[in-house]
């Protein structure tokens, strides 16, 4: 029996009275309700003692029906956070509102057994008659805990990987201009007679070999391009581009090829210019490349580039079209001509230089810049391609 | 006659490059890595130094800081030549310290007067 003066005792018996009170009431009315919840769930009392708990709270730290009730919330706590948590809980009951799950710090809980496992919990007031309980649910993140251990080791392993391509892309790529170097360098002095005099058949043979270097040359920077692109490696630095300035600079490169093939080159350019925010060596290369094509494909007549401006719905596009009057390209071949090293019949039989990517590469550029290439061509009659890119409204 | 020094590692790039510039009638040191190259500088205070800029015992950014910093050597022009080919290879040899930057392959019919006519920045 404990006595009238015995304060603390008494203080215990009022603690446990108003604890059993407590659970009894919560039974009643949350009982059901707490145990078709996926998460472990207590219900906490100013005192911190558990006046309910689930079952999956008690399965979750490894007690037996009942046994959580009427324990210090503190129990389920591994010891060094025991003495802060008391005050948290003051805190908690002095100003209560709710703590969604996943904020704050990182937890533990403490089964039985004595082992830890890490835990997100949530808390919220729970309004009884004049008093307020803490309802707290806790969730184990072991299994999360892992799962994000893993992903940020896949993570990791991942940007080797992609450093290590890259690294593989810039050595091949050094690695194969390296011995290029000597094998132009040779021939072009060979060619230019600085050793001395070449007969004609030297001179034509010398010529077979610095025409096919070449074209080792361009497969090679074609590949590293496609290849970039794929791993997204192209950066592009967007800045005031005049449509018509490079129209010009791809005319002047141009022009002559066109004109020792017999050809007429010509560009029809709109006033007043046109100007993109884009890429310019990336619209440069697609305009060479299709403007070379043309040139190539072309026996009589000429290649024509006009730029137009069209309005279409929410905006406006520049239009760049490059029109030959060259043999065109069969509806049957139109659907591959973009894929890689979808050289045509007639290609091959034609010419031997094309890397067989240009296409497939001036594509991949345009999506690139936001636009696209189309292409209107009937067999016989001349091919069209025109590349479509946004413009300012 | 323009002295020039050749620092490359690739024996034929080296063969090529020397061929041309004698051929010019420039007198040409050579040296196949970057230490061999800066003491080769030292040694002939070329008026011009071409430098590959993937070497062994320090690479061509090396040389071109060691170089830089060397009072006797800073005003010399220095040219990277070079078959690394990415967008910010051009940046990085300049900032470095080189005053001009070619691509392989090279052009042999306008090497040396590429080469030749680079002068050294101010700095």
């Amino acid at each position: 029996m404990k006595s009238t003066d015995d304060k603390p005792d008494r203080d215990v018996d009022a603690t446990h009275e108003r604890a059993l009170a407590d659970g009894r009431d919560l039974d009643a009315r949350f009982g059901t309700l707490l145990e078709s919840v996926p998460d472990a769930v207590v219900l906490v009392n100013e005192d911190g003692v558990v006046v309910l708990a689930n079952q999956q709270a008690e399965n979750l730290f490894g007690y037996r029906p009942g046994e959580l009730l009427w324990r210090t919330v503190e129990t389920l706590l591994p010891p060094r956070y025991r003495n802060d948590h008391a005050g948290h809980r003051s805190t908690f009951f002095e100003r209560p509102r709710t703590r969604p799950m996943g904020v704050g710090l990182e937890l533990f809980g403490l089964r039985s057994n004595g082992t830890e496992f890490p835990v997100e919990i949530s808390l919220s007031p729970l309004a009884l008659g004049a008093r307020t309980l803490a309802m707290a649910a806790i969730r184990d993140t072991s299994e999360r805990k892992t799962f994000e251990l893993a992903l940020r080791q896949k993570n990791l392993e991942l940007a080797d990987a992609n450093r290590a391509k890259d690294q593989f892309l810039a050595t091949m790529s050094h690695e194969l201009r390296t011995p290029l170097n000597a094998i132009l360098g040779f021939t072009g002095t060979l060619l230019m007679g600085l050793p001395g005099p070449l007969n004609t058949e030297q001179e034509r043979q010398l010529g077979t070999v610095k025409r096919n270097a070449q074209h080792l040359l361009a497969l090679i920077n074609d590949i590293l391009d496609v290849v970039r692109i794929e791993a997204g490696k192209v950066e592009l630095h967007l800045e005031r581009v005049e449509v018509q300035d490079v129209v010009r600079e791809v005319e002047s490169t141009l022009r002559m090829l066109a004109e020792s093939r017999g050809l007429s080159f010509t560009v029809a350019l709109p006033e007043p210019p046109l100007v993109l925010s884009t890429d310019r060596r990336a619209l440069t290369q697609i305009l060479l490349n299709l403007a070379n094509n043309a040139i190539k494909f072309t026996d009589q007549g000429g290649v024509r580039i006009s730029v137009t401006r069209e309005a279409r719905a929410g905006g406006a596009d520049a239009v760049i079209a490059v029109a030959d009057t060259g043999i065109g390209i069969r509806e049957a071949d139109r659907a591959r001509l973009f894929e890689a090293f979808a050289q045509l019949d007639e290609a091959r039989e034609r010419l031997q230089e094309g890397t067989g990517l240009g296409l497939h590469l001036s594509a991949r550029l345009a999506e690139l810049l936001g636009g696209h290439i189309n292409l209107y061509s009937e067999h016989g009659a001349g091919s069209v391609f025109s590349l479509t890119l946004p413009a300012p409204a | 006659m323009p002295s020039v020094l050749v620092i490359e590692d690739h024996p034929g790039s080296l063969d090529l490059m020397v061929y041309l510039l004698e051929h010019a009638g420039c007198l040409v040191h050579t040296a196949r890595d970057g230490i061999t190259g800066i003491a080769a500088a030292r040694r002939h205070r070329p008026t011009l130094i071409v430098c590959d800029l993937d070497l062994p015992h320090c690479d061509g950014h090396g040389v071109a800081r060691t170089l830089k910093d060397d009072p006797a050597l800073a005003g010399v022009p220095l040219v990277a030549v070079t078959a690394a080919a990415r967008s910010g290879d051009r940046d990085a040899a300049l900032a470095a310290g080189f005053d001009g930057y070619f691509a392989k392959p090279i052009d042999p019919a306008t090497f040396v007067a590429d080469v030749t006519a680079i002068r050294a920045r101010e700095r």
